[in-house]
């Protein structure tokens, strides 16, 4: 019983309800006070979650092994072992990584779940079996619960997990700063689910005002999650770019980072600066729902346009944190699976970093229908078809590591080649949709959608699937089953492209998103797109049942089944606690292949550099 | 090597061959909605520009994939390294230039010259107020004050240059037809313009392309929130104005 | 955050931090200054705000005296946080916590000065300017009280001799100064933004 009553979980769980109950008193206080009503729903809801958040990350661990530094109390030690540690607060990089990934694989599958129950709505013109309000309420969900997945599943789990090791470092630089910024997780999702319960919010996953002001009390509870949720990536963004200036080992310069290392450093770049945006354009909405302020109350000189700059501000560059970290595991994968040095390594750093600046100045090619000041429809028109560039020198990276290379179609180098196709797909529609003229027609119509689902699922989602399969040895230390994994692919990308390719033609046609019910004329086509979904959903359960099984009853794998020279190889799997016997000197870049077996350990001293003491 | 140039050539031509047939054939021919007015025929060009464009692009990417899927496989790190290409030499110089110059042909044509044509429309013959709100649309010829609402007709002249007034009155929403192409957001309390030319007679009920369609999220009447179209002769359109004045009158 | 708990307890705290005390202090740097700039954005857009909602339009129903009264108060915190920043460093424990007490103080006051103003104010929070007015205030308040409290802390750390012999020890205290500082630069562009312009 004690055993239970002291599970962090478990007092988290109490604080956060007693708190939640004095930030409503408090509220109540303070509003009596005024003279209002004790309790008013949405602010009530607010300030309750406030203090029911501070109690919830206190219950967890962060006031045992932190907050009691602060009033000059010691820290209590870290106790929890075994599987037990997945569900405290730990600063261990990668028992952290692991918390991120399975969290959010599982949201991606609810929200893939969403996605097929939106299919079936689709299926046929006319209400199946959604009305139009619960349709609103599943594509919200949807979109908001896979955005945060994408923002959050490679730079979360993977990023966690390697980036230390890859850059010869023993943790992050903040560690207990990063068992926090997982702990903030959790909350994000029950208050997106209880919205969803409390019959959800229609305004998608970009929240527009003034809808975003006037609909269900469902908004608030987004709002407060997606808030929650920036300050998760900006803690993250930070902690990162600080370990990889800091933390780099002995001889590990810029230009023998790992590739994966210069996309997570990237993407955390991005998710630092921009991300406050995002909260304050969903703040100013909050505050326009409970504090009866103006900011897009147009008689008052507020305005949407306001909002939609504030929010595209951070949105556009999100996507980039997104894709980012992609670029960076497809760009491992091929080059290791083929045996190759990365191609034009320092252009591939470079282009990145040019995303980032570019990423910065191009949020309004969203707003060219939205009736902004037409004179800015040409510079962001220029400035956004710049991206092109830097991207495509990714893709010269690409195809220049498997040419001539000695590729081992393994399930992870399949998702990575499928990645380059994909994304190509996604980003030259991305072109169209720049360009002003086409996108006057194509702008709010499936063609987007299509758009983004290929860049994000068929870019970023198939590079997130070449690293689980990547790394499921070194991080289980068990091997998965490569027939699984090859049905898992050639499954999901078949379903994949039959789902997303007829969306470019119907939206083409003039059929507009998020629409629970379209004209006859649309019919066959969606009909075809939800059986080709219903397919790409299926493939997934091969991948769950592979993963179920082979994490389990797999069999165990060495240190290094791929023979890849980056370092996380070259520690036992899964990497011991401290994940070095001792820093490694870096010598070499991580890439020496075809320089015979010298390059291959690009690191000073023995066999391997730290073993599980078993 | 060689070998491996001269597939990839193949496999280039073969895919941008290809991809230029879809594009004329299958993209040009029988994707895009009607072609009901004069701006539209600047989209759809600048699509297919586009895509054109876009061809030899993927035949690049795709004929890599396919030479090294085709030519270079192997069973595994045990039969050796392949070749220690770095990419240090002039690829990546010719590369990005070539790109660039791509980038910068997409962004004078078709992007800013279609801009260009857009905004340089002839002056309006006709000026209609269109105004939102959830979840329906409500028409107003000015100049003969007659209005039409949600449940009826959105009636044009064919080949006159019209100006819409979109304007909301409580959320955003949206004015779009298809078949015109462009699209803007009807914003609460502030006027935007859009000017249309139509140049084909058509209606609802034949083509679903003639419908004035909410086009910005607006709550559970979004996706219903649409109103017939029809194009009709100039003749035909006077004289179904003096009918609705008459209308009017009446009551 | 520097501590000085028994060896025992800050190795199992710290098994997994930077054991090097320099390169902690730089990065615990880094890491603060990039949380200024991604916190300044916020600031930023509401400025930013402010002037697309109502041009340079300025109630005139708001109290100058009082705005210039906090802004002169808080300014003279900054001035005390710095004095009791250095102190500290040079081990001057006791000039520096009384120093610390003054910011205190000063911080509050300046807050006080904030609710009388949103008491007093003629317009209310649904006007355009209102809503800039009260949300760029309310935000800067909240800052404040946070920044009063992470003051407070490093004050009764002080008295407990977290800091004795400053240097590299004392490196929370800079922290906390430091953030009081960027809090008082942003109202340094919020002042002339809320008050000064016609
Ligand atoms: C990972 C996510 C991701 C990525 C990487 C991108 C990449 C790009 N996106 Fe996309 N986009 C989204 C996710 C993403 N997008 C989402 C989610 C939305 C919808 C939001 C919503 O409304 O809900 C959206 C919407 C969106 C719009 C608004 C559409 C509308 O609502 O009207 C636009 C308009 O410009 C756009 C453009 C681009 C461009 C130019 C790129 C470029 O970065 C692409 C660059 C890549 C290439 C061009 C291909 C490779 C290049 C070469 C091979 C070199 C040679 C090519 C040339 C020189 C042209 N995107
Ligand atoms: C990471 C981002 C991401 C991903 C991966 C996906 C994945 C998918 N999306 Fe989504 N989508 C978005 C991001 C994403 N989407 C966004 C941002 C929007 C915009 C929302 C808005 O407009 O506001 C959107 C909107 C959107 C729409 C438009 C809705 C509308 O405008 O009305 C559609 C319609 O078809 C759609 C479909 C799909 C499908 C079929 C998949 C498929 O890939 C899903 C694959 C299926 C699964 C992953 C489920 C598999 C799981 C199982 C079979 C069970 C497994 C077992 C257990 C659970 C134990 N999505
Ligand atoms: Cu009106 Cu959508
Ligand atoms: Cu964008």
């Amino acid at each position: 019983m004690t055993r239970v009553v002291r599970a962090p979980i478990f007092v988290g769980l109490v604080l956060a309800i007693v708190g939640f109950f004095f930030g409503v008193a408090f509220l109540g206080a303070l509003r009596t006070l005024r003279g209002q009503t004790f309790w008013e729903i949405e602010a009530g809801m607010s300030v309750g979650y406030v203090f029911a958040l501070v109690g919830w990350v206190a219950g967890v661990g962060g006031w045992q092994h932190w907050g009691r530094e602060w009033f000059g109390l010691e820290a209590k030690p870290y106790t929890l072992t075994g599987w037990k540690r997945y569900f405290g607060f730990s600063p261990d990089h990668k028992v952290i990584g692991v918390q991120y990934s399975v969290t959010f694989v599982v949201i991606f599958l609810l929200s893939g779940l969403t996605a097929m129950l939106i299919r079936l709505e689709l299926m046929r013109d006319g209400e199946q079996f959604f009305t139009a309000d619960q349709y609103n309420a599943a594509m919200s969900f949807h979109g908001i619960t896979m955005t945060a997945v994408a923002v959050a599943i490679l730079l979360g789990g993977f990023g966690n997990y390697f980036v230390p090791i890859m850059i010869g470092a023993r943790d992050m630089a903040f560690p207990r700063l990063n068992a926090l910024s997982y702990w903030f997780v959790p909350p994000v999702a029950v208050l997106l689910i209880i919205a969803v319960l409390m019959g959800g919010w229609d305004s998608g996953w970009t929240a527009y005002p003034p809808l975003s002001v006037v609909n269900k009390h469902g908004q608030v509870l987004f709002n407060l999650a997606v808030i929650t949720f920036g300050l998760v990536s900006i803690l993250g963004g930070i902690n990162f770019l600080v370990t990889i200036i800091y933390e780099r080992a002995p001889g590990m310069t810029w230009s023998r980072l790992p590739i994966f290392v210069w996309g997570a450093f990237a993407a955390s770049l991005i998710s630092f600066f921009f991300t406050q945006a995002l909260a304050a354009g969903l703040l100013m909405v909050l505050l326009d729902r409970i504090a009866d302020t103006s900011f897009f109350r147009s008689s008052e000189g507020g305005s949407a346009l306001l909002y939609e700059h504030v929010f595209w501000f951070y949105s556009h560059p999100a996507v980039y944190v997104m894709v980012l970290p992609g670029f960076g595991v497809a760009l491992e994968v091929l080059s290791h699976l083929s045996r190759k040095p990365l191609f034009a390594y320092r252009w591939v750093a470079g282009a990145m970093i040019g995303i980032v600046l570019l990423s910065g100045v191009v949020w309004a090619h969203h707003l060219f229908t939205s009736g902004m000041a037409p004179y800015l429809h040409a510079p962001f028109l220029v400035l956004t078809e710049l991206i092109s560039i830097p991207t495509g020198l990714i893709f010269l990276g690409a195809i220049g590591t498997i040419w001539a290379g000695k590729l081992w179609l393994r399930t992870p180098m399949l998702f990575a080649l499928a990645f380059v196709f994909n994304f190509l797909m996604g980003g030259v529609t991305g072109i169209y949709l720049a360009d002003v003229p086409t996108d006057l027609h194509l702008q709010d119509t499936y063609f987007v959608v299509a758009h983004f689902h290929y860049t994000i699922v068929g870019g970023e989602i198939f590079a997130l699937f070449a690293g689980i399969y990547y790394w499921f040895p070194k991080i289980t230390g068990r091997m998965y089953n490569e027939t699984l994994g090859k049905l898992h692919f050639w499954i999901m990308f078949i379903g994949f492209q039959l789902t997303f390719i007829p969306m470019f033609r119907v939206g083409i046609q003039g059929m507009n998103r998020r629409i629970a019910d379209y004209p006859a004329e649309y019919s066959d086509y969606n009909t075809i797109i939800s059986l080709a979904a219903f397919l790409l959903g299926a493939s997934f359960l091969f991948f769950v049942w592979n993963m179920a099984t082979a994490w389990f009853k797999g069999r165990v794998a060495e240190a290094n089944p791929w023979r890849a020279t980056t370092l996380e190889w070259q520690v036992s799997s899964p990497p011991p606690e401290h994940n070095f016997d001792e820093i490694p000197v870096i010598t070499d870049t991580p890439y020496g292949y075809g320089g015979g077996p010298a390059h291959h350990r690009p690191f000073a001293g023995g066999a391997a550099l730290a073993t599980e003491e078993r | 090597m060689r070998r491996d140039f001269t597939l990839f050539a193949i496999v280039w031509a073969l895919v941008t061959a290809a991809s230029l047939a879809v594009a004329y054939f299958i993209i040009r021919e029988i994707s895009f909605p009607t072609v009901g007015a004069e701006e539209a025929h600047v989209i759809d060009d600048a699509f297919m520009a586009l895509t054109y464009m876009a061809s030899p692009v993927f035949g690049v990417v795709i004929a890599a994939l396919v030479v090294a899927v085709l030519r270079h496989r192997s069973s595994g790190p045990a039969d050796g390294d392949g070749a220690r290409i770095l990419g240090t030499g002039s690829v990546p110089v010719v590369w990005f230039g070539l790109s660039s110059l791509l980038c910068a042909i997409v962004i004078v044509y078709p992007g800013l010259t279609g801009l260009w044509e857009l905004r340089n429309h002839d002056e309006p013959d006709l000026r209609i107020v269109a105004t939102a709100q959830m979840w329906s649309w409500t028409i107003e010829y000015p100049d003969s004050n007659v209005k039409v609402f949600g449940a009826q007709e959105l009636v044009l002249p064919k080949d006159e240059t019209i100006q819409f007034d979109v304007v909301s009155l409580d959320i955003l929403h949206s004015f779009w037809v298809p078949a015109f192409r462009q699209k803007i957001d009807a914003l609460p309390g502030q006027t935007r313009k859009v000017y249309i030319t139509p140049t084909e007679v058509g209606d609802r009920d034949s083509d679903v392309a003639y419908r004035l369609q909410c086009a910005e999220l607006c709550g559970v009447g979004h996706a219903i929130m649409a109103m017939p179209v029809r194009v009709v002769e100039k003749a035909e359109f006077e004289s179904w104005l003096k009918e609705q004045q008459s209308v009017a009158e009446a009551k | 955050m520097a501590t000085a708990t028994p060896a025992a307890a800050s190795q199992a705290a710290h098994a997994h931090e930077p054991h090097d005390e320099v390169k902690k202090v730089r990065m615990n740097r880094l890491g603060l200054w990039l949380f200024f700039f991604s916190d300044a954005l916020v600031f930023a857009l509401l400025f930013s705000a402010r002037f697309y909602m109502n041009g340079t339009e300025v109630d005139p129903h708001i109290s100058q005296v009082l705005g210039l009264g906090i802004t002169s108060v808080l300014l003279l915190s900054s001035y005390t946080a710095y004095r009791g920043e250095t102190a500290i460093h040079h081990g001057n424990i006791a000039h520096g916590r009384l120093m610390l007490l003054l910011t205190i103080l000063l911080g509050i006051a300046f807050f006080a000065g904030v609710v009388v103003e949103w008491s007093i104010a003629e317009f209310t929070i649904s006007e355009g300017y209102g809503t800039s007015f009260f949300s760029m205030t309310g935000m800067h308040a909240g800052h404040v009280a946070s920044g009063v409290i992470l003051l407070w802390i490093a004050w009764r750390k002080a008295g407990k001799g977290y800091y004795d012999g400053g240097g590299l020890k004392a490196y929370g205290v800079s922290g906390v100064v430091m953030y009081w500082h960027f809090v008082d630069v942003v109202w340094v562009f919020f002042y002339p933004a809320l008050y000064l312009l016609k």
